[in-house]
């Protein structure tokens, strides 16, 4: 102990455990929900394959497994396209484009 | 005699004829047409503080003094609208500390009322508070409390 008393500081409050909250009258904003966009889609004809749709559609041949995976459902082998099968194209992500 | 009358009769008539043409009436001003009024930008209009609430998130009693176990309301009276709109409360002690943050998005329609309220389980330091209410960033008023 100092001359004059106790010197050592103060401990700081604690508010670590204080709890708030709020609530309104108001209404929230109007959240907007993104539309996705109509999935186009292709029907085979002869003489296709999912890299020739690739090219007609993205401009890339090579970017071919985006068509094969949205339609696993229906091509088993990506050599092995049906003529009147009808295809889903997707939509490019912006980072594949 | 009657050249010189006839004369005058042409003249009289001429003038007349000449008279009813001037008198072609203005275009009638348009009406005026019946601009709505913009909707007032929100605003905070009065923040009272107490330790409990009404169902419409008025305070019961309005008082700046309150005891260590109480729960602290701030109620906020808005007017106005807005389609988006951000009011925040921060929460300080004396010594400066923030001790609770809290922001509420509101899209009101007319006048409203924003309760924001703070609580600590094991009780409140004694010691004088401060609760600032922003809106949209911008400081709208603020209140000082004190525990005893």
């Amino acid at each position: 102990m100092g001359i004059f008393g106790d010197d050592k500081p103060k401990p700081k409050a604690d508010f670590s455990n204080v709890t708030g909250g709020v609530s309104s009258t108001a209404p929230p904003p109007a959240t907007v929900i993104p539309v996705p966009a109509p999935v186009q889609t292709y029907t085979v004809v002869s003489g296709d394959s999912l890299s020739k749709i690739a090219k007609h559609f993205y401009g890339k041949a090579s970017l071919w497994p985006k068509i094969f995976e949205a339609n696993k459902d229906q091509i088993k082998n990506p050599d092995l396209i049906k003529v009147g099968q009808t295809l889903r194209i997707p939509n490019l992500d912006a980072d594949t484009k | 005699m009657k050249r010189k009358n006839l004369t005058i009769a042409i003249v009289f008539l001429a003038a007349l004829t000449a008279a009813v043409a001037c008198k072609k009436e203005a275009p009638p001003a348009p009406a005026p047409v019946a601009v709505p009024a913009a909707p007032a930008a929100v605003s905070v209009a009065d923040i009272t503080l107490g330790s409990s609430l009404n169902a419409d998130k008025t305070v019961v009693a309005v008082g700046t003094t309150f005891k260590s176990t109480d729960t602290i309301y701030a109620s906020v009276k808005t007017n106005g609208t807005s389609s988006g709109a951000t009011l925040a409360a921060k929460w300080t002690y004396q010594d400066g500390q923030t001790i609770h943050d809290e922001s509420v998005s509101i899209a009101p329609t007319g006048p409203t009322v924003t309760e924001f309220h703070i609580n600590k389980v094991d009780g409140w330091p004694t010691g004088k508070y401060k609760v600032e209410i922003s809106l949209n960033g911008a400081v709208a008023g603020s209140r000082e409390l004190e525990v005893k």
